[in-house]
């Protein structure tokens, strides 16, 4: 089953929100059905379980919908759920994770984030782990901590290491600056510097040696995106 | 007057002056009860006496003794009888009609007065003992003086109960009076603050009562929800001062999109909007979040942290933003710096102190990050142009930029995040001069701070 083809599902209480996000998905090629109450969610989960991924608002009415989360782990399902909210503090935040939710996204938000964090729930639920990524040219062992492109040795520093990482286990997806800070420098707070930037910049000149085709692309306005089909820079 | 009367004070007074009266009841009627029993026991005692020692008297005599003591009785409150064995008076002054019991024991009795002009029956005392020749002896004495001194007193007491009573009521009156107009005063004071004049404080007196105390607890109260508001009033000036800014430029950005009349042009300028949406919205997360910080709210998340560890982390992210500047970058971390923390939040607070750090040392200079010092748990120090002294106070406010900083990118809120961040850890963020440079120290606890900031 391709990413592509798991089901979405949005539960969203906000209809003009409900309606931007239906038709961001679908300019990115994707559909996400959104579900007209807590009952259908239960049932959509219930039936389908982690071949599909959940978006969720934190607040369905003056209800928490992190009670529909926490009900949904209680029952043992393990659907992929992202909170969005408009409550941004860290507690809340915490707190959506702590109820189950897989990922936290606070409003307002870029659609690109928005779809970007869905595909990487999506392809965390394939989830088996493994040791040896492949994308086009570019072999990282997470056992012997080697990278190679081609018949080439690269030597990474190991933040750029769980960079490439990180890039390899999202290949043909974009990953946005936000997420990078998050999974790889566990960095929560927002940030006005370009330093994600700067690290990309340097794991890219390792990578790409003198006249190889650029593998990391960046994606304007929100992020980088690695692809197994090399592209020339923008 | 009727306002009077249903105050407080006066309530307080009367209760006050009706406890006063009834204590000098009880007093006045203690004193009574004394003089008039004392008196009583002494009359009879002596009369028993007399009259015993009077049995074997011969009757002549004791008639003269009588007539002597009638003689001498000015004060006509001695009445005796003596009577033969056949029950004939043979001399006294005691009305017929008066049956005493013969026994030798005293009697309480009401009598007319020995004179017939007194008009008033008295009570009196009497003992009739019988003779060794078989006549009778009655000797009384009448208690019309014990009654008269106790009739005194109870006029005494009647004189002296109303200028108690109307001081009682004066002195009660005012010294609650001037309980409750203080009282007043702070209820006063207390409601104009409800009403909005927030800068009111409740009147103290200035000494150290129960009251005062009160006042002065409520007046501390006072001013920490006056800062609160003061600070809140400023999030929100600062979210909207900072919004309108970016807002300014996208509104200015689409417009001429839309005028325009290349496509290209309208997604370029469309994009840049983007961007200043972006900024806008990541100074309303960052102001909300210092709010949050201060309200204190995260301490319950607090863990065992390595403070050298999160140097590291914070290091590794931005090392290679100041080498991309041209900056030397130096870590020293060797041993572990334990702390009771929140990894994120200091994570968060020492790369800001870092990324301030680069942003305002030139290319060519050092950022130093060192932990686990003598003089302080983390240190980020720079070569860079330093902070003038006036302004290292100011630095740490939010949107504070100095002066030589005008031309830098940024909102000016790292630093104040920094700060809020560590005082939320009960540690001190203190500012100093490297010659050259500026260093930033976070110390443990404020107590433990003399000695830093070179």
């Amino acid at each position: 089953m391709t990413a592509a083809s798991r089901p979405i599902y949005l539960y969203e209480d906000d209809s003009a929100l409900a309606g931007e996000i239906v038709a961001g998905f679908a300019e990115a090629g994707l559909v996400i059905r959104p579900l007209p109450s807590e009952a259908e969610v239960m049932e959509r989960a219930g039936a389908e379980g982690p071949s599909a991924t959940l978006v969720m608002d934190r607040m369905i009415g003056d209800r928490d919908s992190l009670e529909i989360v926490a009900a949904l782990r209680a029952t043992g399902n393990r659907v992929p759920v992202l909170v969005i909210s408009s409550r941004a503090s860290v507690d809340d935040r915490i707190e959506g994770l702590k109820a189950g939710g897989d990922d936290y996204l606070v409003k307002p938000f870029a659609m690109g984030e928005l779809i970007a964090r869905v595909a990487a729930l999506q392809r965390r639920a394939d989830g088996e782990p493994r040791t040896r990524l492949v994308v086009g040219p570019l072999v990282l062992d997470r056992l012997a901590r080697t990278v190679t492109r081609g018949s080439r040795e690269i030597a990474l520093l190991p933040r750029e290491f769980s960079l490439l990482d990180y890039l390899m286990t999202h290949a043909g997806q974009t990953v946005t600056r936000a997420m990078l800070l998050e999974d790889v420098w566990n960095y929560r707070a927002s940030t006005h510097t370009n330093v994600v930037d700067v690290h990309v910049g340097n794991l890219r000149r390792k990578i790409d040696a003198e006249g190889e085709p650029r593998l990391i692309a960046s994606v304007r306005g929100l992020g980088f995106r690695l692809d197994a089909t090399p592209h020339d820079g923008e | 007057m009727s306002t009077l009367l249903r105050s407080t004070a006066f309530r307080i007074a009367l209760v006050f002056a009706t406890a006063l009266v009834a204590t000098t009841y009880l007093v006045f009627a203690l004193v009574y009860f004394e003089v008039y029993t004392g008196n009583v026991a002494l009359v009879r005692s002596v009369l028993r006496d007399e009259a015993t020692k009077a049995r074997d008297a011969p009757v002549e005599t004791l008639r003269r003794q009588l007539e002597l003591r009638l003689t001498q009785d000015l004060r006509h409150i001695d009445y005796v009888g003596l009577y033969d064995a056949a029950g004939r008076e043979t001399f006294g002054n005691v009305a017929p009609a008066l049956r005493i019991p013969v026994d030798g024991a005293t009697h309480l009795v009401r009598t007319a007065p020995p004179q017939p002009d007194a008009w008033q029956s008295e009570n009196a005392i009497f003992v009739a003992e019988r003779r060794a020749d078989g006549g009778t002896l009655v000797l009384g004495r009448s208690l019309v003086y014990v009654d008269q001194l106790a009739g005194a007193m109870q006029r005494a007491f009647a004189a002296a109960i109303v200028p108690i009573v109307v001081l009682a009521l004066i002195v009660g009156t005012i010294v609650s009076m001037r309980a409750l107009r203080r009282l007043n005063a702070i209820q006063q004071a207390i409601t104009r603050v409800m009403q909005g004049e927030l800068e009111v404080r409740l009147p103290a007196r200035g000494s150290s009562d129960d009251v005062d105390e009160l006042v002065r607890a409520v007046n501390r109260m006072l001013d920490e929800i006056v800062r609160l508001l003061a600070q809140i009033k400023s999030v929100g000036d600062n979210i909207a001062h900072d919004l309108r800014a970016p807002l300014a430029v996208m509104r200015a950005r689409l417009e001429r999109g839309l005028a325009g009349s290349s496509e290209a042009q309208l997604r370029h300028l469309a994009g840049e909007a983007l961007g200043d949406l972006e900024r806008a919205m990541t100074t309303v997360t960052a102001l909300l979040r210092i709010s949050e910080l201060e309200n204190g709210l995260r301490r319950k998340a607090f863990a065992p942290l390595d403070l050298a560890a999160v140097c590291r982390d914070a290091f590794d992210l931005f090392e290679p933003l100041g080498e991309a500047k041209g900056l030397t970058m130096m870590l020293v971390a060797p041993a572990p710096v334990p702390v009771s923390g929140d990894g994120d939040l200091m994570r968060e607070a020492i790369a800001n102190l870092i990324d301030n750090a680069i942003k305002f040392t030139p290319a060519g200079g050092t950022v130093h990050v060192e932990a686990g010092l003598d003089a302080a748990l983390v240190r980020v120090r720079d070569d860079g142009p330093g902070i003038a002294p006036h302004e290292r106070e100011r630095i740490l406010k939010r949107f504070y930029r100095a002066e030589s900083a005008r031309d830098v990118p940024g909102v000016g809120l790292g630093l104040s995040m920094a700060t809020t961040i560590v005082e939320l850890h009960g540690f001190e963020l203190r500012v100093g001069d490297a010659r050259p440079g500026a260093v930033f120290d976070i110390v443990a606890g404020r107590a433990a701070a003399a000695a830093v900031a070179s």
